[in-house]
């Protein structure tokens, strides 16, 4: 006698796929340490900054004075305008919310890692024969979570910029583009999000190789978050990343699921 | 119809072959024994059948569908090598984990009844890390049979178990069968499976040598008699002069496996001065048999 097997339609494999998921990343201590640092660097930055600024240090060999310069306002953490010079290696450049990409990039890569190092993949994938689920939670879940850090950046600066006396002036910006531009950034952790489950999938159960081929991949990226999310962004820059998120979890997703439909799973 | 029919199927790592045309199976409802030594490729075919790897050559169908139809495979429970779970949560947390998994409605009363099966409703609230070996196989366990499923693919699981685990295991998977479920089981402990096992599998370097039912096995077992002499190397000597195979057992019994009698062996020993202290028939167990099978004996 031929044995029937209830149907699994797409809509219950994701739920189920995404309540694991979701149910896994709010229990994870390491995903809130993660909130933590988010949180607590743009602080620690803006009043180390605001600190120093000013600060001559003179180069005892060739006498040359350089003096530290500090951030002028809080929203410069956040990026620049558009008309500002692009790619400097000044400390207002470097040390400012891009860097949250890449500690997504721990995220991710210790997220899907553990499914393969602690052998839940062997649960996962022998009750899911399609892989799609398993990449679309995935890549949702981490957005999710990577989002949730860029905001805590944001709250942090703004305690930081208050805690540092900064100025809060926007200064070739409004309100509105400042928006913008915070949307902008949340829909650009999609395509970092995305490349980074990409090169964990490669990686399986090893999250270092994961997170270095995840930092590599993404430097040539990097430069790409000040272009389209400057400061005085407008809707069309909201667009244009939402639009790159999409392009890019669906593009990279498609080769993350060839990869696990390809590739061992122990 | 059979739960698992395997065709021909092959396995390559790189140069290595683990599956060279392996056939196999496994009926509806049934126990199946797989047996194998280290490295024989029981693990391997157990993972292609959960879709962890693929095959290289070969078809696998459960349930007359093809391996990777989805709605036969959200049926199955697996334990294969160690438990799935995550170390720094709960044992409650990885059976939730599981039971969201397998979209089981009403997870709470599901895990609850799952842990009380398995004797670790206390053991809930510890982390899977600082378990036991024997705890971990039976929240491994417990994992496997969430949402009561049509196939269980269980490697070693008896593996850590103590007497208690072992006992609760048997009723567990004969219950599981009684229902419905086929269990596909792999174990060194060939007396455990002895006792539930319905169906068997033998395989050696990669290809399937024996299957079998257990009324076959039982069938095929040879009877033996089992002698206690006090003059035990005397009496071996006699009986080697008129038997062709007498061989001595670690229990300090002479077994004669020809086709024989105890009272043609009483009567024999007796007319050659030799005092029996003990005899009686037997067979031997599924252990020996697969060992015979292994040493190429005939069985």
């Amino acid at each position: 006698m031929e044995k029937s097997f209830e149907k699994n339609s797409f809509i219950k494999r994701t739920t189920s796929m995404l309540k694991v998921d979701f149910r896994r990343m709010f229990l994870s201590k390491f995903f809130y340490i993660l909130l933590g640092i988010s949180f607590v660097v743009p602080i620690l930055i803006l009043v180390m900054t605001t600190m120093m600024d000013g600060t001559v240090s003179v180069n005892p060999q060739t006498g040359k004075e350089t003096i530290m310069q500090g951030f002028d306002y809080v929203w410069q953490i956040l990026g620049s305008v558009s008309t500002a010079e692009q790619g400097g290696m000044d400390l207002v450049s470097m040390c400012n919310i891009n860097m949250m990409y890449f500690a997504i990039s721990a995220l991710v890569c210790v997220f899907v890692c553990d499914d393969f190092r602690s052998g839940y993949a062997k649960n996962l994938f022998t009750v899911r024969a399609k892989k799609s689920d398993y990449v679309i939670s995935k890549t949702l879940v981490c957005f999710v979570g990577g989002a949730c850090m860029i905001l805590a950046f944001i709250l942090g600066s703004l305690i930081g910029g208050g805690v540092s006396k900064l100025s809060f002036e926007m200064i070739g910006f409004n309100l509105f583009n400042l928006i913008c531009s915070i949307i902008s950034k949340v829909f650009l952790v999609s395509i970092f999000v995305s490349i980074f489950l990409m090169m964990s999938v490669i990686s399986k159960q090893k999250s270092w190789l994961a997170i270095c081929l995840s930092l590599g991949v993404g430097m040539f990226l990097f430069m790409m978050i000040s272009l389209v999310s400057p400061l005085d962004a407008n809707p069309m820059h909201v667009i244009l990343s939402g639009a790159g998120g999409i392009l890019f979890a669906v593009g990279m997703g498609a080769i993350s699921n060839l990869i696990l439909r390809k590739t061992s799973l122990v | 119809m059979n739960a698992i029919e395997i065709k021909n199927l092959t396995k390559n790592f790189g140069e290595k072959q683990a599956l060279k045309g392996l056939n196999m199976t496994v009926p509806q409802g049934s126990i199946y024994g797989f047996i194998g030594e280290n490295g024989s490729g029981k693990s391997t075919t157990e993972k292609i059948i959960c879709g962890l790897i693929h095959p290289s050559g070969g078809s696998v169908k459960l349930y007359g569908k093809d391996y990777t139809d989805e709605n036969v495979r959200a049926k199955m429970g697996v334990l294969i090598e160690s438990p799935g779970c995550f170390p720094n949560m709960t044992v409650w947390n990885n059976l939730m984990l599981q039971a969201e998994n397998l979209s089981i409605k009403n997870p709470e009363n599901e895990i609850r009844k799952m842990l009380k099966l398995v004797r670790m409703e206390g053991a809930a609230g510890n982390k899977y890390k600082n378990c036991s070996l024997g705890m971990k196989q039976r929240i491994g366990i417990a994992m496997a049979l969430l949402g009561n499923p049509t196939l269980l693919v269980l490697d070693e699981p008896i593996n850590g178990l103590d007497a208690d685990g072992m006992r609760i295991m048997r009723e567990v998977l004969i219950d599981v069968a009684k229902n419905g479920a086929t269990v596909l089981v792999s174990s060194h402990i060939l007396g455990e499976l002895e006792k539930i096992a319905t169906h068997y599998g033998i395989v050696r370097g990669g290809k399937m040598i024996a299957e079998m039912t257990a009324e076959e096995l039982e069938n095929s077992c040879r009877t033996f008699v089992k002698i206690g002499v006090s003059k035990k190397e005397i009496a071996k000597a006699v009986l080697c002069r008129k038997y062709y195979r007498v061989e001595e057992d670690e229990n300090e019994y002479i077994r004669v496996y020809d086709d024989t009698t105890p009272e043609e062996i009483v009567t024999y020993l007796y007319g050659e001065g030799i005092v029996i202290n003990e005899i009686s028939t037997d067979k031997i167990g599924l252990e020996e048999y697969y060992i015979d099978l292994m040493k190429g004996k005939g069985v």
